[in-house]
């Protein structure tokens, strides 16, 4: 009888132990993914990049000099992103969060957001072409790439404004209108003030995949190669990840152009994961220090 | 309404969604009285008290029947703003939540929001500080988080907070269940205090406090008001029985 | 004007904004639709949906997007196959195994691989895995339909793995307590009880990363191999809608026949995106995980 049971107990721990075994090597698996690609990029870019190669615009074309335009264009994308998604999705999270009662209008916005997080980003760059490039008529330039990585992000947006404000205690809008404060007042002076460092830690996260899409850029902002500089928002840019596209599928001389192309693909992914690290260093710290 | 009444609650059902937390209450409180609200948890005598200002329309799906009237009209008619209410009967909450800001601001915050015209803000800061008896222990840290305080002192800033807008009548929701003993204690010597400047409405669980610290006490029981009286005759002896079994500590 | 006047304009105001995102939904569409749809006056639905030759510059062109469907489904269901073990078990060991420094730590590598732009990763399956595969298989190409699911699958992972764990924590701990109170195994716990009251979320955590992979462009763009054809093994070259959007959409003039094809395509994969979405939504909601509600 009591060797039956430590048959039984010795299978069902022998169970466990193929599982944790299992699970372990799924996340090891994921860890050396990301960790294989990092150091296989940094391996083979690092050599490439210099002070010029940042700095100065791409020669011979394309096949020798640096990638100044396209980092320039890459900030301004960014920039207009942030500029039209920021706004309209806290303003939208204020909206979900403070005002909205449950409802079918709710329910509406809910699926809408949702639903447009979930659009892939090419059909975004057909949406930019067909309405800010066409039928609005601002041709492929930085306004319409801003206009569509802005939608883009406008979800992520949405989802951590909205988290951070409702980590926002009750308890502070209670005491707010208990004063006589109306509740605009009490939004505007206390709980966006509490939530701001929130939003703009979670914020972040959207904004580094602004500076990283490329098929919302191809047909709305991306140039294959411009000698100038943009002068306004009409123009059109090159951008780091169309630029990484373009040189590994139709640059003049794919293999001998590969270091530029390592070089190019190390700066995006150190902008980008900067970005990215930056937003979750942040939080940690913010969560650390938490006061209530 | 009668002379030194200030508030009056008239038939008042209030309802959670489908369910009515509130039956039929119809009470008058006076003025310048402490009067306490007691009974067992979920009563309604937190819910009645938050309705006196308002606050209730914070939950969504409530439903409030019936008036209350506070200088002579009707606080739920369709033309009152909730804001103008809330300027006038302040309130003080269970856990002292006191806002991340300095303390001075904690206290202005009020005052400046509401377009109050303050000729000397400092003064005001100071006058409602001294108040709520606090002035002494942070006249020198003003310009300090509020979030620094002890729970004590971070509820008599919330007190103080209130007392800025110089309200008629300052609503207290159980505000010592989340302090220490001796904080209890200067609260109460507080509350003692101002109700000569002020209409004081308290919940509290504590009997001996409101025993303590009210002139009225209020009994509830399952959203009906049992019994209202003056505190020495409920806590000596009451009309109903069910008061008596309350106060008496066999059940609730 | 009153203050209450004001707040509720205040109100209506923040309501507008919060409309911008159900308004673009529809732009999204309307622009789709503007451009796509003058295609079926000359080709028919079903042509279009079933036809098995995609030769859209030919004369006449021929716009039959069947093999484009099916090397999006193709390239989705393997990266799915690949990616639902891994990040869901990635999941449940960063949610109830693993000790707290580890936990965070791998939280930020997927939420790191979670940024990686596409291209970055497009651009890792054409040098790196690509010549690999070419070169261990023998294949005439190593741009394929095993390497774009592998990749497909490394941009699915976050998602499927982060919705899952957050599904997974959410699981009342009282569950759990009872289960190891019954004298179960941790294992016995996680498979009998945890999982289980997590399914629902899990369910959604593999459908948005579907939904993600089905519409993922750079990768498929860059590694699929591009060939429009009905693939017959696993090492054949296919072209999922998004590469063929991407890579026709600079070549064609505006408004032709072939412009408004890609349109059309767009319109398919909106709708197929929209559908995942949606039944994510509705598994969500259906069988939200409330406390006690779920077991």
């Amino acid at each position: 009888m009591k060797n039956l049971k430590n048959h039984s107990m010795r299978w069902r721990y022998f169970k466990q132990n193929v599982f944790f075994v299992l699970v372990r090597a799924s996340a090891l698996v994921i860890t050396l993914a990301l960790g294989g690609i990092l150091l296989y990029i940094l391996a083979n870019g690092i050599s490439v990049i210099s002070w010029d190669f940042i700095t100065k615009p791409p020669t011979d074309s394309m096949t020798k000099g640096g990638i100044m335009p396209a980092i320039l264009g890459t900030i301004y994308l960014t920039i207009g992103a942030i500029a039209i998604g920021l706004p309209l999705g806290i303003a939208s999270a204020v909206y979900l969060t403070e005002y909205a009662r449950q409802g079918r209008v709710i329910r509406l916005i809910k699926v809408g957001i949702n639903c447009l997080a979930g659009v892939p980003s090419v059909v975004f760059g057909l949406f930019g072409l067909g309405f800010f490039v066409i039928f609005l008529k601002f041709g492929s330039s930085i306004l319409s790439g801003s206009l569509t990585l802005g939608f883009l992000i406008l979800p992520t947006i949405i989802g951590a404004s909205e988290e951070a404000l409702k980590a926002v205690p009750q308890t502070f809008r209670e005491a707010s209108l208990s004063l006589g404060v109306s509740k605009w007042q009490t939004i505007y002076r206390i709980v966006l003030p509490n939530a701001l460092p929130g939003i703009l830690t979670g914020s972040i996260l959207g904004i580094g995949r602004a500076a990283g899409e490329t098929a919302p850029i191809m047909f709305t902002a991306a140039a294959y190669f411009t000698a100038k500089l943009p002068g306004s928002v009409f123009d059109e840019v090159m951008a780091l990840p169309y630029h990484i596209y373009v040189l590994a599928t139709a640059g003049t001389n794919i293999e001998a152009t590969r270091p530029i192309q390592f070089g190019t693909v190390l700066v995006l992914v150190a902008v980008v994961l900067g970005i990215d690290l930056i937003a979750i260093l942040i939080r940690g710290s913010m969560r650390r220090n938490k006061r209530w | 309404m009668e002379a030194g009444d200030i508030i009056s609650v008239n038939r008042v059902n209030f309802y959670y969604g489908a369910v009515r937390a509130l039956t039929d209450i119809s009470m008058t409180f006076k003025k310048n009285k402490v009067t306490a609200l007691i009974g067992p948890s979920g009563c309604g005598k937190s819910t009645l008290l938050r309705l006196l200002n308002r606050m209730n329309e914070l939950i969504d799906a409530t439903k409030v029947e019936g008036e209350i009237l506070f200088e002579g009209r009707n606080i739920y008619a369709p033309d009152v703003d909730p804001v103008e209410i809330r300027r006038k009967i302040g309130m003080v909450f269970q856990k002292p939540n006191p806002f991340p800001k300095t303390i001075h601001n904690n206290i202005s915050y009020g005052p400046k929001l509401t377009g109050t015209s303050v000729a000397d803000m400092d003064a005001l800061v100071e006058q409602s500080l001294k108040q709520a008896v606090l002035w002494d222990e942070v006249k020198d840290i003003l310009n300090k988080s509020a979030m620094n305080l002890s729970g004590g002192q971070q509820q008599r800033l919330c007190i103080a907070r209130a007392l800025a807008m110089k309200p008629d009548i300052l609503l207290m929701d159980e505000p010592t269940s989340a302090l220490d003993p001796i904080s209890t204690a200067k609260i109460e010597e507080l509350i003692e205090e101002l109700k000569e400047n002020y209409t004081i409405i308290i919940v509290t669980h504590n009997m001996q406090q409101a025993a303590r610290v009210s002139d009225e006490t209020a009994f509830f029981y399952l959203g009906n008001l049992i019994e209202y009286n003056k505190t020495e005759k409920i806590f000596t002896k009451p009309d109903v029985k069910q008061t008596e079994d309350y106060i008496t500590g066999r059940f609730g | 004007m009153t203050r209450q006047t004001k707040e509720i304009i205040i109100q209506y105001i923040f309501l507008l904004f919060a409309l911008v995102s159900v308004l673009v939904l529809g732009l999204i569409v309307f622009s789709l639709f503007r451009e796509g749809l003058p295609l079926f006056t000359s080709v028919s639905v079903k042509d279009f949906l079933f036809g098995k030759e995609w030769y859209p510059t030919y004369d006449p062109p021929s716009f039959g997007i069947f093999p484009l469907v099916v090397g999006s489904l193709i390239v989705t269901l393997i990266a799915t196959l690949i990616a639902v073990p891994l990040g869901v078990m990635a999941a449940i060991y960063i949610s109830e195994i693993a000790p707290q420094r580890i936990k965070e730590i791998l939280k930020s590598v997927i939420e790191l691989l979670a940024g990686l732009p596409s291209v970055v990763l497009g651009f890792f399956g054409m040098v790196i895995v690509a010549p690999w595969l070419q070169e261990t298989f023998d294949l005439p190409t190593g741009l394929n339909i095993i390497n774009a699911s592998v990749i497909l699958a490394i941009m699915a992972i976050p998602t499927i793995s982060s919705i899952s764990e957050d599904a997974l924590y959410a699981v009342p701990r009282e569950f759990k307590e009872a289960s190891y109170a019954l004298g179960a195994t941790k294992f016995e716990t996680i498979a009998q009880v945890i999982v289980p009251a997590a399914l629902s979320g899990i369910s959604t955590a593999v459908m948005l990363g579907m939904a993600r992979a089905v519409g993922e462009t750079m990768v498929v763009l860059m590694v699929a191999g591009g060939a429009a054809a009905i693939p017959e093994s696993l090492f054949d070259p296919v072209r999922p809608m998004p590469a063929s959007i991407a890579a026709e959409m600079g070549e064609t003039p505006y408004g032709s026949a072939h412009y408004q094809a890609l349109f059309a395509i767009g319109m398919v994969l909106f709708f197929l995106t929209l559908a995942f979405n949606l039944i994510a939504d509705y598994v969500s909601h259906k069988f939200r995980q409330t406390g006690s509600a779920t077991l």
